[in-house]
């Protein structure tokens, strides 16, 4: 019997899991609210990272598997890093058949370049939209597997909730745009790939459809979470009116230098503390540097000459001029370290299988792999990864056999929505999306102490409190009203987390528990239970060794 | 200033305007600004009506997703790097891109576009590679948004007919470029549904967000004959 796998978004990792499943003779369903050229995917403008055969000089997979343990502080599962390395060569030469345009030198090999936290020069790109290009061709190649009617592509869809039964889980709720109705959709997996939690933050790099809602509805429905206070704030971001715009680790991969003004003389604190290889150093020790000088940081690349920085990262570029009008030949850019990257979220084992027996998670939305802090270049890699890794664990397992009805469900959130479109109220949900984005900025930015969290966590649970009873107005979207709950959980959970590490390691740094201790070398395991969230250390490795 | 909004509830209601009051910022982008006016207490017009949340597609907010585009002022762009101190007169007018069925006020159905390179098979299926001297111009053909504005300005363009415009021409020189076996399929089919009607205005090539230069594309797919 062939094997039905519904896939939630549609990003590089649910594209690469559906094309993975689709080619092992597996039905597959893929949904999204918008078509893949939507996904934050797109917006990875750096690289992705493998040992090629052809690549520098001494650098080898178990160097490539050793920065990223220590760039994660030791507390990502050995044995799934080393999979995520291994795999690395063979992804790249994977994407490159199906259609990913790599930057390559004149006999055709793959170019590699400089990024944070890696010994070696490892980080194969496309220009400076390595993401675009993968998301290019993992589309061309789901529509050959569309045509041969194993990938059904669906858009206009959102997630509502995960239909589980006895442990198991079998299929979804989703909202349909264009119908305004809630359906369910059964299947014998179901992988969830929804990205990072960006609405707790709002003003992220990322994008605004990545919001967190599914970790945080699935986190009430029974799937631990894992590890949410390491969250990465990227070292070189810009401000603007509408989000904080990514200023490429490229820019210091081709040799960008940071500095401050004293007195009139510019300080390159990152080389005088590091040396040399200074502005390279991992995301989170760049940000606490940057934070801890107090003063106004600026990124220069300037030196590279005009046509240098037109031929190697000409985005790079044109962001600049167009958001703020920085001429970067000439000009200096004022940079600010921003939410980027969360490294917690669903807390997955190595095959990227939840504790919901046949409910997995892959990409930014699960935690694995990159432990207190992401290297970059490994994020589209862990993408590509997760997506092939739960595929053969899908493989491996036969059918569900659950007949399950979903009327249950299916009424249940149909009356919610009646309730929440028969409100004559013009207050926004986004009001409160707003508060919750205050709180998190004030009460969980680069540095956090026990008061800010606890403060943190009083008001997301006021704003929990009253969420339901609220009447918003219903000429907003639905998704925004109904998703508001799960966002709140979500957030109070990733308080919860950082106030229940008392150390400060990778990108958690507590101002009141300034030193890393070896007793808290181990993943944060977050659990819901009516409402209590509890918290554990997996010492034992039971999700990721 | 003044912002008039083409709106429609549904894609089968009828289309109205609705006119706000915003304090112009100039740094502020068309898509900043819808932003403020969503996350307003109580949205009221400019009569102070009570007004029903504005609805638009939005991703990346950066000009790298293509959700965003619209008609601004008359003039296809993405509302995400359109900035209000370009925009010279006292009123911003908003509308639905015109060449495809809308959903809700300033969001359409730009499926069309997937469509037609599904109905036409663009897929590499067999990798052959590519000389080095393509992979410029293959880079810039893959960064496509599929945003729909070279085919809003393209002439010859509209949904349902068989010139399928500059998107799909872009995606049959990188298909066309690197399979061993589906070149020559998609070169047919280019020929059918972009050759055969495209009136070489280049409007397209103007208005792209990514700059693709489609006029490379189509020298380069008549040398693959």
């Amino acid at each position: 019997m062939m094997k039905k796998v519904l896939i939630i978004g549609s990003g590089i990792a649910g594209m690469t899991c559906a094309i993975e499943c689709a080619g092992k003779g597996m039905k597959v369903s893929i949904v999204s609210p918008y078509p893949s050229e939507r996904a934050q995917s797109v917006l990875a403008a750096g690289g992705i990272n493998a040992v090629l055969e052809c690549g520098t000089d001494g650098d080898s997979i178990n160097c490539h598997i050793e920065d990223t343990l220590k760039g994660g502080c030791y507390i990502a599962g050995r044995n799934a890093v080393r999979g995520l390395c291994e795999d690395a060569p063979d992804i790249i030469r994977w994407l490159e058949k199906i259609g990913t345009v790599f930057s390559t030198d004149t006999d055709g090999t793959i170019r590699q370049r400089a990024f944070g936290g890696q010994s070696y020069n490892r980080t194969c790109y496309c220009g400076a939209s390595t993401g675009k290009q993968i998301v290019t061709a993992l589309i061309m190649e789901a529509r050959r597997l569309e045509g041969l009617g194993m990938i059904e592509r669906r858009t206009g869809i959102d997630f509502y909730s995960a239909l589980i039964a006895d442990g198991e889980c079998c299929g979804a709720i989703l909202h349909n745009r264009r119908t305004e109705e809630l359906e369910a959709e059964c299947a014998d997996f179901v992988v969830v790939a929804t990205g990072g939690m960006n609405a707790l933050f709002r003003m992220t790099t990322g994008s605004s459809l990545c919001d967190g809602y599914a970790a945080g509805k699935l986190f009430e429905q029974g799937v631990e979470l894992k590890n949410l206070e390491f969250i990465q704030y990227h070292p070189t971001t810009m401000i603007t009116g509408q989000k904080r715009m990514l200023v490429s680790e490229a820019a210091r991969g081709e040799g960008g230098r940071l500095y401050y003004d004293e007195n009139g003389k510019r300080v390159y604190f990152m080389e005088e503390l590091f040396g040399k290889r200074g502005n390279l150093m991992p995301r989170d020790v760049v940000s606490k540097c940057m934070e801890e000088t107090g003063k106004d940081i600026f990124l220069d690349v300037s030196f590279l000459g005009k046509e240098r920085i037109m031929q190697r990262i000409p985005e790079v570029y044109e962001l600049c001029k167009k958001y703020r009008g920085i001429d970067i030949s000439s000009q200096s850019i004022p940079v600010v370290p921003s939410v980027h990257f969360f490294m917690g979220g669903i807390a997955v084992n190595n095959e990227h299988e939840t504790r919901i027996r046949n409910l997995y998670a892959i990409g930014e939305c699960s935690s694995i792999y990159h432990g207190a802090n992401r290297l970059g270049g490994n994020s589209l890699l862990a993408a590509v990864h997760g997506a092939r890794v739960a595929t053969a664990s899908i493989e491996k397992r036969s059918p569900g056999n659950k007949q399950y009805d979903p009327t249950q469900e299916l009424n249940a959130g149909r009356e919610r929505f009646k309730e929440l479109r028969s409100s004559k109220s013009s207050f926004p949900v986004m009001y409160i999306r707003d508060m919750l984005a205050q709180n998190m900025q004030d009460d969980l930015g680069i540095e956090r102490n026990s008061d800010r969290l606890r403060k943190g966590i009083d008001d997301i649970s006021y704003y929990l409190s009253i969420a339901d009873k609220i009447n918003y107005d219903n000429s907003e979207r639905i998704y925004y009203a109904y998703s508001l709950e799960g966002i709140l959980t979500a957030a109070k959970a990733t308080l919860v987390c950082a106030m229940s590490r008392e150390e400060s390691r990778g990108a958690h740094l507590r101002s009141d528990h300034p030193q890393t201790k070896d007793k808290w070398t181990a993943s944060t395991i977050i659990s819901y239970d009516n409402g209590a969230y509890n918290t554990k250390l997996d010492v034992e490795g039971i999700y990721e060794n | 200033m003044r912002i008039r909004i083409r709106r429609q509830e549904n894609s089968v209601s009828k289309p109205y305007w609705q006119e706000f009051s915003y304090e112009k910022k100039n740094d502020q982008t068309i898509a900043g600004m819808l932003e403020e006016l969503n996350y307003l207490d109580d949205l009221k017009d400019i009569s102070g009506n009570s007004a029903p949340r504005i609805h638009w597609e939005q991703s990346c907010l950066q000009g790298m997703c293509g959700g965003c585009a619209m008609v601004i002022n008359n003039t296809p762009a993405l509302a995400c790097e359109t900035f209000l101190r370009d925009i010279k007169k006292d009123t911003v007018v908003l509308e639905p891109l015109r060449k495809f069925p809308v959903v809700t006020d300033l969001i359409v159905d730009r499926s069309v576009i997937d469509t037609y390179l599904k109905k036409e098979g663009a897929f590499i299926e067999e990798y052959k590679g590519a000389a080095f001297s393509e992979y410029y111009h293959m880079y810039q053909a893959g960064k496509c948004l599929k945003c729909g504005l070279c085919l809003e300005v393209c002439p010859n363009f509209s949904c349902g007919s068989s010139f399928y415009g500059a998107a799909f021409a872009n995606d049959c020189y990188l298909i066309a470029m690197r399979s061993g076996t589906r070149d020559t399929a998609l070169t047919r089919a280019y020929k059918e549904h972009f050759e055969k009607g495209c009136s070489k205005s280049l409007s397209c090539m103007d208005i792209c967000p990514m700059k693709i230069p489609t006029l490379a594309s189509i020298s380069k797919m008549n040398r693959v004959r």
